[in-house]
C-alpha cells in the first residue's frame, strides 16, 4: 500500500528530498551548528516560512482540492499561537514571581503564586485576575491539546452550520471572512481575556531554557518546523490522493453532481475544512515561538486573502505549488518592505519599493490570475512532459469548475 | 449719628473739592455714607441689611453697583471715606463717580482701599444681583442671569424669579422663567404641597435638568442600623449578597460605623505572622510549612491563642454580623411624600425618555441603513448581474470620497464643490468600474472565486496607490455651512443634518435605481442577464455590453457613496475597507440581484447595529463581533439572504 501511494505521488519523494536537503544546507550554515553564515533572526525568518508553508498546503488542500475558498485559515493559525502562547507566557511568568517571591518572609501559597502571574500578565489590560479560558494555561500538556481543541472545534462548528446549510462559493468565503474578523474583533477587546491589542509577549523565551541560546532554539524550531511540513506534506498528498481524494475533487468539480451519486458532500467538506484547520493551528504553534509576539492584528481578514494570494501564486491542486507560492512570496515581501530592495531611480520618479512593494504585489497577482492560473507550480509541467488528457470542453457544467487547461489529465 | 455721618460727609466734599462748589445730587453716594462701615468691610451679618437699605431707596444705580461691589471693583479714598468705582491702570487707580459716572480723577494704590467682600457676602450680592438682573431691561442680561440661576441654583433665587415672571414681556424668556421656578420650587419651596405641586409639573419634561433636580430629591445613601428605624424616609432596604449590596461592602459599612471588628483577611494575617516570626518559626510552627491559606490561619489561631494578636475574624463572623444588621438605603430628604411624589414623576419621565430614546435609536439605525444601502447597493448589482463579488468595491468609496477630497481644493465654495464632486465622483468611478471590467473582470466570469482574488489584488494596490499619492493622514471633506448642525425635535430625539442629507440621497439613488430596473430598457436588459444570460443572449441581448454598464453603475454608485461617507468620516485609503465587509454582510442578508433585498439587509444590519450599541454602548468592538455572529447565524435559516431569487431565476 505504502508503495504505490509513493508510486502514485512521486512529488512527495521529490519534496521531502529537497525539504531534508535545504535543512541540513541551514543546519551546516547556521550560528549554533554550523559556519555562522545565515544569522539566528534569519533561521527564525526561515522557520517562520516553513510554518507558512505548512498553513498553505492546508489551504491548498482546502480551496485547491476541495474548492471551498475559505478566508479563516489565519484564524485557526492565530488560535494555534494563542493557545500555546498562554503556556509560554504562564510558564515563564511563574518562573519569575516564584523566583521573586523565595525571598518574602513567609513562603507563598499557591493562590499568591497564581494571582501574582495573573497581575503581571494582566496588568497592561487594568485587571488581575485570570479569566476561565486560562484554565489549562499552567499545563503543558493541557495547551498542547488546546492547540488543536480550540481551532478544531471552532472549525467543526462554524463547517457544520455553513456546510449544512449549503452555503458554497462566493457566499462560504464571505461567511468564512465574517468569522475571521468576528474573531480578531473580539479578541481586539481588552475584556476578551487575551490582553486586547497588546497580545502575548515574550513567546521566543522557553520557560525553563534560559540557559540555551537563542541560536540553538531557533535551530530546534527551524527542525521541528521542518518535521512538521513533512509530516503534513505526506499526511495531505495522502489524503488528496485514492478514492477519497477524487471524492474531494469531484465536490470541487460539481458539488451536486458528487451528492447525486450518494456521496455525503458535507461529511467530506467538513472533514476537509477540519483537518486543515487543525494543521493550520499546529502551524501557528510552531509560529509563534519563533515570532515572539502574538496579537489580534495577526488574525485579521486581511492575513488569510494573503494566504490565498499565495497559493494562487505558487499554483493550486499541487501540495508543492503552495509551498513554493508561500516561501516565494513571503520571503520576497519580507525583503522588499525590510527596505533592502534597490530603489528605482526613474529620473522623474523615485520608486521606492517599502511605498510601491503592495502595489506591485496586487498587480503581479492580477496578472498571474489572468494569465498564469496554474501559478509558479505550473512551470513544473514544462520540465516533466505529462501527457495532456485530449479533451474537449470543460470538466462540468458548475461555473466553478475547472477550466480544461488547469486540469490534471 | 447718621445725620452727623452725613453732615460731616457733605463738609468733607465741600471741602475738599473746590470745583465741585454747587454738589450734584449724590443719591447713592449718601445711602452708601450712612452705611460705610458695612460697605467698607461687608461680613454675612451686615450684608443683608445694607443689601435691604440700597433696595430700598429703590435708586437706579443699585444695580451696577452691586455688581461692581461683588467684582471688587469698588474703592474707598482714605483721606474723605467716599466710595468710587475703580479700575486698575498702571500702578494707580482711575476713579469714577458712583452715582454720575463721571471721572473722577486718578489715585495711587495708597490713597484708596479696594474693597474685598469675602465669597459669602458675594454670593448674598449675587443673589440680590439676580433680583435687579431678572428685571432688567436688556433681554440678553435677563438671560445670563437665568443662566446663571440654571447653573448653581439656591433657595434664595426663586424669590427674585417669581417676582420677575409677571412682567416679563418676552414669552420665550417667561416661558423659561416658568420652568424654572418650577425646577427651584421643586427643591426650596417652603411648603409641601407646593413642593409637590411642582414636583408634579415636572411630569412630561424631557429636559436633563428637571431629572437632575429629582435625582437630586431623590439622592439617598447607605446606612445600617441594628434595628429598622421607623421615623426616617427610607428609600430601599438592601440585602447583602444581592447586586445591589455585596457581602462585602455590606460589612465595610459595619466595620466604618464601629459596629463589627474588620475582617482578618489573608493580607492582615500574613502581616501578623511576619511580625511574629522568631527563629523560622511562628507560635512553634516552622515557617516553610505556611504554604496554604490554612496553615496560615491556624497559625495565628495560635497566636491569638497565645494573646498575641486579636482573635481571628473570620467570613463565618461577618455573616453573622451582617445577619444582626439592616442596611437601608436612606433619602436625604426626610419628607416621605415629596420623594414619594418625585420617584413617581420620575419614572414616568423615564418611560417617556425611554419611549423617546427608542425614536432617536431608530433614527441613527435609519442613518446607518442609508449609509450601509449607499455602499453595498453598488455590490448587490454587480453581485446579481455577473455573480462577481467585487472586493475593490471598497476602494470604490475610497476614490469617490478622494474625488471630492480634491474638488475642495480647487473650488473653495463648500456647496458648489459638493454639487461638482458628487457628479465627478459618480464619473471617476464608473470609468475605473469599466476599465477594471473590460480589463480584468471579464476573462474571469467563469471563474468566480478567482475574480474575487483578482479584485483583491486590485484593492490593496489601488489603497497602496490612494496612500503614497495622498499620504498616511486623514484628508478632510468638509461638509457646507448649511449641512452642519442638529436636526433637533426635542431634549432627546436628534440628529445631524448630514445623516438627515445622505438619508435623503440614499432615498433618491432607490427611486432612480428603481427607476431604472423597471422604465427603461438598460434596466430590462440588466434583468434578463441577471435571471438568465444565455437566454437573453439569445434573445439579442449583448450580455457584455449590459456587464460593462452595470459593473460601471455600480461603482459610481460607490463614488457617491464614497463622498457621502467622507462628509462625515475622515477620508483614509482605508476607509473603503471598514465598509467593505459590512457591505458584504448587507448584500449576503438582503439577498442578490435585488434592489429591495438590499434595502431590506441595510436596514437589518443598521438597526442591528445600532441596537446592538445601544445594549453595550461602550463596547463597538463587543457590538460588530456579536453582529457578524448573528449575520451567520441568520445565514443558517435563509442561505439566500431576505428576498431570495426564486425558481429558474435562482440559478442553480
Amino acid at each position: 500500500m505504502t508503495r504505490s501511494f509513493i508510486a502514485k505521488n512521486p512529488s512527495v519523494l521529490w519534496f521531502l528530498l529537497a525539504l531534508s536537503v535545504f535543512s541540513i544546507a541551514v543546519t551546516l550554515l547556521s550560528e549554533a551548528t554550523g559556519t555562522g553564515l545565515i544569522s539566528t533572526s534569519f533561521v527564525k525568518t526561515l522557520g517562520k516560512t516553513l510554518c507558512l508553508c505548512l498553513i498553505a498546503i492546508a489551504m491548498d488542500v482546502v480551496w485547491g482540492y476541495c474548492g471551498i475558498l475559505s478566508l479563516g485559515h489565519f484564524a485557526f493559525f492565530g488560535l494555534g499561537g494563542y493557545a500555546i502562547g498562554m503556556w509560554l507566557m504562564y510558564a515563564r511568568t511563574e518562573l519569575i514571581v516564584v523566583e521573586s517571591l523565595a525571598n518574602a518572609a513567609l513562603p507563598p501559597t499557591d493562590k499568591e503564586v497564581v494571582d501574582a502571574i495573573a497581575s503581571q500578565i494582566f496588568g497592561v489590560v487594568g485587571a488581575s485576575e485570570f479569566p476561565l479560558i486560562w484554565s489549562f494555561a499552567h499545563s503543558l500538556t493541557l495547551q498542547l491539546a488546546m492547540v488543536v481543541l480550540v481551532p478544531g472545534l471552532l472549525a467543526l462548528v462554524f463547517g457544520w452550520l455553513a456546510f449544512r446549510s449549503r452555503v458554497t462559493g462566493v457566499y462560504l468565503s464571505i461567511l468564512t471572512q465574517a468569522m475571521t474578523l468576528a474573531l480578531s474583533l473580539y479578541l481586539f477587546q481588552n475584556d476578551s481575556g487575551l490582553r486586547g491589542n497588546n497580545g502575548l509577549s515574550g513567546l521566543q523565551n522557553i520557560p525553563g531554557l534560559d540557559a540555551v541560546p537563542q541560536s540553538v532554539i531557533s535551530i530546534a524550531f527551524f527542525w521541528a518546523s521542518a518535521v512538521a511540513l513533512g509530516v503534513g506534506y505526506v499526511l495531505f498528498a495522502w489524503v488528496v490522493s485514492g478514492k477519497m481524494g477524487s471524492v474531494i475533487r469531484a465536490i470541487r468539480d460539481n458539488e451536486s453532481r458528487v451528492r447525486f451519486l450518494g456521496y455525503h458532500v458535507e461529511s467530506y467538506k467538513l472533514f476537509v475544512f477540519t483537518l486543515t484547520a487543525i494543521v493550520a493551528a499546529i502551524a501557528g504553534a510552531l509560529y509563534y515561538p519563533q515570532a515572539g509576539i502574538i496579537n489580534p492584528a495577526e488574525i485579521a481578514p486581511i492575513a488569510s486573502i494573503y494566504l490565498a494570494v499565495w497559493v494562487a501564486i505558487g499554483g493550486r491542486g499541487r501540495l508543492y505549488g503552495a509551498v513554493i507560492g508561500a516561501a516565494f512570496v513571503s520571503l520576497l515581501s519580507s525583503w522588499f518592505t525590510g527596505g533592502s530592495a534597490p530603489a528605482v531611480n526613474l529620473g522623474f520618479y523615485t520608486i521606492n519599493w517599502t511605498d510601491w512593494w503592495l502595489v506591485l504585489l496586487g498587480v503581479s497577482f492580477v496578472a498571474v490570475t489572468l494569465f498564469f492560473p496554474k501559478g509558479i507550480g505550473g512551470l513544473f509541467d514544462l520540465i516533466v512532459l505529462k501527457p495532456v488528457a485530449d479533451r474537449q470542453g470543460d470538466y462540468g457544467p458548475d461555473k466553478g469548475a475547472w477550466r480544461k487547461e488547469e486540469g490534471e489529465p | 449719628m447718621i445725620f452727623r455721618l452725613v453732615c460731616v460727609a457733605f463738609a468733607i466734599c465741600l471741602g475738599l473739592s473746590a470745583a465741585r462748589a454747587q454738589a450734584p445730587a449724590t443719591p447713592l453716594q449718601d445711602v452708601l455714607q450712612q452705611n460705610a462701615d458695612a460697605v467698607a468691610n461687608p461680613s454675612r451679618g451686615t450684608v443683608d441689611s445694607l443689601i435691604a437699605a440700597l433696595l430700598e431707596s429703590d435708586l437706579d444705580g443699585v444695580p451696577v453697583f452691586l455688581e461692581r461691589w461683588r467684582d471688587r471693583a469698588v474703592y474707598q479714598r482714605v483721606s474723605d471715606g467716599l466710595f468710587f468705582f475703580g479700575t486698575a491702570t498702571d500702578g494707580g487707580f482711575d476713579l469714577t463717580d458712583v452715582d454720575t459716572g463721571a471721572d473722577a480723577g486718578r489715585a495711587t494704590s495708597t490713597e484708596v482701599s479696594e474693597l474685598r467682600p469675602n465669597a459669602g457676602v458675594r454670593r448674598v450680592i449675587g443673589g440680590a444681583l439676580v433680583a435687579f438682573q431678572l428685571l432688567d431691561n436688556d433681554p440678553a442680561r435677563r438671560v445670563a442671569a437665568l443662566d446663571a440661576i440654571a447653573r448653581s441654583p439656591s433657595d434664595d433665587q426663586l424669590g427674585p424669579l417669581r417676582r420677575s415672571i409677571e412682567d416679563e414681556p418676552d414669552p420665550a424668556l417667561k416661558d423659561r422663567k416658568i420652568r424654572l421656578e418650577r425646577l427651584l420650587a421643586a427643591r426650596y419651596a417652603e411648603s409641601e404641597a407646593e413642593r409637590i405641586t411642582a414636583i408634579e409639573s415636572l411630569r412630561g419634561d424631557l429636559g436633563v435638568d428637571a431629572r437632575a433636580v429629582l435625582n437630586l430629591i431623590l439622592t439617598s445613601s447607605p446606612a445600617v442600623f441594628a434595628t429598622m428605624p421607623t421615623d426616617r424616609n427610607i428609600a430601599a432596604v438592601l440585602t447583602p449578597g444581592s447586586d445591589d449590596l455585596s457581602e462585602e461592602a455590606a460589612y465595610d459599612q459595619l466595620v466604618s460605623a464601629d459596629l463589627a471588628p474588620p475582617l482578618t483577611g489573608v493580607e492582615p494575617i500574613k502581616a501578623a505572622l511576619i511580625a511574629a516570626i522568631d527563629g523560622g518559626q511562628v507560635a512553634g510552627i516552622p515557617v516553610a510549612s505556611l504554604t496554604t491559606d490554612d496553615a496560615r490561619e491556624s497559625a495565628y489561631e495560635a497566636l491569638a491563642a497565645a494573646g498575641a494578636v486579636p482573635p481571628l475574624v473570620t467570613l463565618e463572623d461577618q455573616a453573622a454580623s451582617l445577619a444582626t444588621h439592616s442596611f437601608v438605603l436612606l433619602y436625604a430628604e426626610p419628607n416621605k411624600a415629596i420623594t414619594d411624589a418625585a420617584r413617581e414623576t420620575l419614572d414616568a419621565i423615564g418611560m417617556q425618555v425611554a419611549r423617546n430614546q427608542a425614536a432617536d435609536l431608530a433614527l441613527d439605525g435609519l442613518s446607518l441603513a442609508s449609509i450601509y444601502f449607499l455602499a453595498a447597493i453598488g455590490l448587490a448589482i454587480t453581485f446579481g448581474v455577473m455573480g462577481v463579488i467585487n472586493m475593490a468595491h471598497g476602494e470604490f468609496i475610497m476614490m469617490g470620497a478622494y474625488t471630492g477630497y480634491v474638488v475642495q481644493l480647487f473650488i473653495p465654495d463648500y456647496t458648489l464643490s459638493l454639487i461638482v464632486a458628487l457628479p465627478l465622483a459618480f464619473a471617476v468611478t464608473f470609468g475605473a468600474g469599466v476599465a477594471m471590467e473590460r480589463l480584468v473582470i471579464r476573462w474571469l466570469y467563469h471563474r468566480p472565486l478567482e475574480t474575487l482574488l483578482a479584485t483583491f489584488g486590485i484593492s490593496i494596490a489601488l489603497q497602496q496607490l490612494a496612500k503614497n499619492i495622498f499620504g498616511t493622514q486623514a484628508r478632510p471633506l468638509t461638509s457646507p455651512a448649511w449641512l452642519s448642525g442638529n436636526l433637533t425635535f426635542n431634549e432627546v430625539v436628534s440628529i445631524s443634518m448630514i445623516r438627515v442629507a445622505i438619508f435623503v440621497l440614499a432615498l433618491m439613488f432607490l427611486g432612480l435605481l428603481i427607476y431604472i430596473l423597471k422604465r427603461t430598457r438598460l434596466g430590462l436588459e440588466v434583468r434578463a442577464v441577471t435571471q438568465n444570460p444565455g437566454m437573453a443572449a439569445s434573445m439579442g441581448i449583448n450580455p457584455d455590453r449590459i456587464n460593462m454598464l452595470t459593473f460601471g453603475l455600480g461603482s459610481g454608485i460607490a463614488g457617491i457613496a464614497g463622498v457621502a461617507i467622507g462628509l462625515y468620516a475622515k477620508v483614509t485609503s482605508e476607509m473603503g475597507s471598514e465598509y467593505i465587509v459590512q457591505s458584504f454582510m448587507t448584500v449576503v442578508v438582503g439577498g442578490v440581484g435585488n434592489v429591495w433585498g438590499t434595502l431590506a439587509g441595510a436596514t437589518l444590519i443598521g438597526f442591528l447595529q445600532k441596537g446592538i450599541e445601544f445594549f453595550n454602548p461602550s463596547n463597538t468592538l463587543a457590538a460588530q463581533t456579536f453582529m457578524i455572529l448573528f449575520i451567520i447565524l441568520f445565514i443558517q435559516f435563509r442561505p439566500k439572504g431576505i428576498v431570495a431569487l426564486k425558481g429558474r431565476a435562482a440559478g442553480d
